[in-house]
């Protein structure tokens, strides 16, 4: 059941590094700040006015099985499926769901020794192909990390890159 | 060398020394120190007693059976687990303001400097390095930046715009713009305050590890440290990925990169332990 609001005001609900929120409360933006080389991945199906933030860690849970069952978020195979999962358990459905990633920046590095950012994307995006789905809009990659919001109201995400002083939209209907 | 004491002397606002830590450091490398002495050294900073005592109250002990003193709390705590509750009080007066020149707000280069002490200290400890100075090299790392943050702040835009076009990294940009960069700057800092020299090392070289020549395993540390904090998004200022990626730092250490992972896991987990320690939430 949605948490009671006062009309008229955003209630800023944060998800933590190697965590998610599902909601479909409508004054509700979820929030993730300062992603680094973790992913962002925000669904939304606006038909129901759902919506989900996941914020991953790492691509691949095979590194650490106990880790993933006490905490699925944490890694991109584990936590795309649970986020969907929550999703549907409040009615969102699959094909109707308006998906955007932002964050796996990465550091200056030819070599390949220090892509996680890169690997994290690669692996979210393996995942969203095998299920027939599509990334609507994405910011990854380069030099700044970048916090990520997601309106419950109107499924509009914003971005805000780290040093900066205004927001960008990164998705609205 | 000359040209960073200069810089360092014309600065009007230093930040506070952390005084006691370098000679904590000694006491712990001593064998024959015991409890008196470091209860001996803190107690000259009335302030710095009383709060160190209340957070290892809050983080351990709980309002159940609180520690009375600090001789108290070493004895049950141990000495190495006070130094570093003691460090973190020092430190965060030193790193929790602000810092305009760098894009940072409030606490942000402090939760930065944290996550950095965590994840050095424990990739310290498993190549057999000592973990008490990659712990303090990682949390005092970007204490330069504390002293170019004035100067840069009338210059960031310019800071960051020659970083994007140039595709340099912020140290080289610094250096170009300034003459001086911040890792040099922090670590003369830090043997003006006689900290020991592999900590020194640590801190001045932790962008190029491999110039640190006999201390290159310990500033690997620190500058793994650091990356794997911004990895994990405490990382803050526009373009704050712009430092390279060093290879020999894995290769010095003989760690591979599939082990990078693994440090970020127990850094998180380390970090949600310590975070009332630190004062890490707001």
């Amino acid at each position: 059941m949605p948490a009671p609001t006062l009309a008229g005001f955003e209630v800023r609900v944060v998800v933590g590094i190697a965590d998610l929120v599902v909601s479909n409360n409508p004054g509700a933006v979820l929030t993730t700040y300062s992603l680094g080389s973790c992913l962002g991945i925000s669904i939304y199906d606006p038909v129901v006015r759902v919506g989900g933030l996941l914020h991953i860690m790492l691509p691949d849970s095979t590194i650490d099985s106990a880790k993933a069952m006490q905490k699925p978020a944490m890694f991109a195979d584990t936590g795309v499926p649970t986020l969907f999962r929550e999703a549907y358990q409040l009615q969102a459905q699959k094909h109707r769901m308006i998906i955007c990633v932002a964050g796996g920046a990465q550091v200056m590095d030819t070599t390949g020794f220090f892509n996680i950012g890169k690997r994290n994307y690669e692996a979210i995006s393996n995942l969203f192909r095998q299920h027939n789905l599509r990334i609507q809009a994405e910011a990854v990659g380069g030099l700044v990390s970048r916090s990520m919001f997601l309106n419950l109201s109107t499924g509009e995400v914003k971005l805000k890159i780290s040093g900066q002083p205004t927001d960008c939209v990164l998705w609205k209907s | 060398m000359e040209e960073l004491d200069q810089y360092i002397n014309r600065v009007k606002n230093l930040p506070p020394a952390p005084k006691v830590l370098p000679k904590l450091l000694s006491l712990l490398n001593d064998p024959n120190s015991d409890t008196s002495k470091v209860v001996e050294l803190i107690s000259f900073d009335p302030g710095l007693t009383a709060n160190v005592l209340q957070r290892c109250n809050s983080a351990f002990f709980g309002a159940a059976m609180p520690a009375s003193d600090i001789q108290e709390a070493v004895g049950r705590l141990g000495f190495s687990q006070v130094y570093q509750v003691i460090a973190a009080v020092t430190g965060s007066r030193t790193l929790s303001p602000p810092q305009k020149g760098y894009g940072y707000a409030r606490g942000e280069l402090w939760k930065h400097s944290v996550a950095t002490a965590v994840a050095s200290q424990r990739i310290a400890e498993c190549v057999g390095e000592d973990g008490t100075i990659a712990f303090t090299g990682g949390l005092l790392h970007d204490i330069g930046k504390i002293i170019l943050a004035d100067a840069l702040e009338h210059i960031y835009i310019k800071l960051v715009e020659e970083t994007e076009k140039n595709q340099q990294s912020l140290l080289e940009t610094e250096k170009k713009l300034l003459g001086v960069q911040h890792a040099e700057i922090g670590g003369r800092l830090l043997a003006i305050w006689k900290f020991p020299a592999d900590l020194v090392a640590s801190v001045w070289f932790h962008h190029q590890p491999d110039s640190a020549v006999t201390h290159e395993r310990i500033a690997s540390c620190v500058y793994l440290g650091n990356m794997i904090a911004h990895f994990m998004g405490f990382s803050y200022g526009h373009q704050a990925f712009a430092f390279r990626g060093r290879v020999e730092a894995l290769s010095c250490l003989n760690v591979s990169s599939d082990q990078l992972p693994h440090f970020m896991i127990e850094t998180f987990e380390k970090l949600e332990t310590v975070e009332a320690l630190f004062q890490l939430q707001g």
